[in-house]
C-alpha cells in the first residue's frame, strides 16, 4: 500500500517535470505561457471578397509584414494580373495585413514562419523555408494533380486551413 | 432589433428573387440602359453575347489560348475554377441567383477578365450582349 503511494508520488513529480520542461521548451508569450500552434486572424469581409475570389483565403500571419508589403506594392502585376484595387481598398487590405502577419502574431507557427524567413522577402507561401520543410515529402506531381492544381491551393488538402488550422488530423491529400 | 433585422432580410431576400425571375434589378437596369446609351446601340444581342463567352484567343505575350471558359467552363450553369485553382460558382444567374445583382461586381471583373482574356476592356456593347446572354439562360 505504502509502495503504491510512493510510486503515485514519483509519477506525479516526474509528470510535472516532464511538463514543466516541455513548456521551457516551446514558445511562450513572455509571461510564462505556451503559445498555441495557430489562431485565426479576425476575418475581414474586404479581405475576403477582394483576395479570396481567385485563390485560397491565406491567413495574414502565413507571410511576415515586409512579403505582404511587397506583394501589395506589385499589386499591379499580381502573378501576372492587374488586381485594380482602389485606393481606399488597398489602404484596408494593407492595414490589415500588417495588424495580423506573422511579426505580429503570438502563434507558435507564425513566429516560426517569422524566424525561418529572416533576411529575406518571401513572396509565396511556400517559399518560406519553415513552410517548404514542412512539405519536404509531398511529391511535385502531387501538387500537379487537377485536383490540387499548384502549391498555391492550400485547401486542397488542409481541410481547415482557412482558418488557419494546418493540423494533421485535417490534412487529406485528394487523388 | 433582432428579429426586424432578420424579417428586413427575409424580405430583401424575397424581394430580390421575386425581382430576379422577371429579369435584371432596378440596379442591373439602370446599367444596362447606361451601355446601351455609351454604345449608341437599341438593344443588345444575346447571340453575341454568346459568342463573346465562347471565343478563343492566343495571348500575345503568354502564347496560351484564352476565353471566358477557361475559369467559367463552356456551360455558364456549371462551376468553375480560377488560375490557382479555387472553385468559382456558376456564372449563369438560372444557377446562381446572386450574378448580376451588384454592378459594382459586375464591373470590377469585366475589366479584370476582358484584360486577362482580351488585352483590353471589354465595349460596352460587349458588355451589354454579355449580361443579355447570361440573362436569357433558362
Ligand atoms: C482567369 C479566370 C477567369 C476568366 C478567364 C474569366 N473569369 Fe469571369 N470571373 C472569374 C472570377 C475569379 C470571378 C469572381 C469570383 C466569383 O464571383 O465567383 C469572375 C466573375 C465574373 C463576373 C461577375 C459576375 C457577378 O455578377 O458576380 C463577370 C461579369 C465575369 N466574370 C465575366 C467574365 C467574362 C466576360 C470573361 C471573358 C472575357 C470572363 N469572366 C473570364 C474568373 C475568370
Amino acid at each position: 500500500m505504502s509502495f503504491g503511494k510512493k510510486t503515485a508520488g514519483v509519477l506525479a513529480i516526474t509528470l510535472t517535470f516532464g511538463f514543466l520542461t516541455a513548456l521551457s521548451a516551446s514558445a511562450d508569450d513572455g509571461k510564462g505561457k505556451r503559445l498555441p500552434s495557430f489562431t485565426s486572424a479576425p476575418s475581414s469581409a474586404l479581405y475576403k471578397q477582394e483576395c479570396s475570389s481567385c485563390h485560397f483565403l491565406y491567413q495574414p500571419w502565413l507571410l511576415p509584414e515586409r512579403s505582404w508589403q511587397a506583394i501589395m506594392d506589385e499589386s499591379g502585376k499580381h502573378f501576372g494580373e492587374n488586381l485594380g484595387l482602389d485606393a481606399e481598398t488597398d489602404k484596408e487590405i494593407r492595414a490589415y495585413l500588417k495588424a495580423n502577419s506573422s511579426d505580429k502574431t503570438a502563434a507558435r507557427w507564425a513566429q516560426k514562419i517569422t524566424s525561418s524567413s529572416e533576411g529575406m522577402t518571401p513572396k509565396k507561401i511556400m517559399d518560406v523555408p519553415w513552410i517548404k520543410k514542412e512539405h519536404r515529402e509531398v511529391g511535385a506531381g502531387v501538387f500537379k494533380r487537377p485536383s490540387i492544381g499548384s502549391p498555391s491551393n492550400c485547401g486542397a488538402c488542409h481541410q481547415k486551413g482557412a482558418e488557419g488550422n494546418f493540423e494533421e488530423d485535417f490534412i487529406k491529400i485528394p487523388k | 432589433m433582432k428579429t426586424f433585422k432578420g424579417l428586413a432580410t427575409l424580405a430583401a431576400v424575397f424581394f430580390a428573387g421575386s425581382v430576379y425571375a422577371a429579369g435584371p434589378n432596378a440596379q442591373m437596369s439602370q446599367v444596362l440602359d447606361g451601355l446601351k446609351k455609351e454604345a449608341g446601340a437599341a438593344s443588345f444581342s444575346a447571340e453575341e453575347g454568346r459568342k463573346l463567352y465562347n471565343a478563343k484567343r492566343t495571348h500575345s505575350q503568354k502564347k496560351e489560348e484564352r476565353s471566358c471558359t477557361t475559369c467559367h467552363t463552356s456551360n455558364p450553369a456549371a462551376s468553375g475554377k480560377s488560375t490557382a485553382g479555387k472553385v468559382i460558382e456558376p456564372l449563369s444567374p438560372s444557377a446562381n441567383p446572386q450574378r448580376f445583382t451588384d454592378p459594382k461586381k459586375v464591373e470590377k471583373w469585366f475589366k479584370r477578365n476582358c484584360e486577362w482574356v482580351y488585352e483590353r476592356e471589354c465595349t460596352p456593347k460587349e458588355k451589354g450582349d454579355f449580361i443579355t446572354y447570361m440573362m436569357s439562360l433558362k
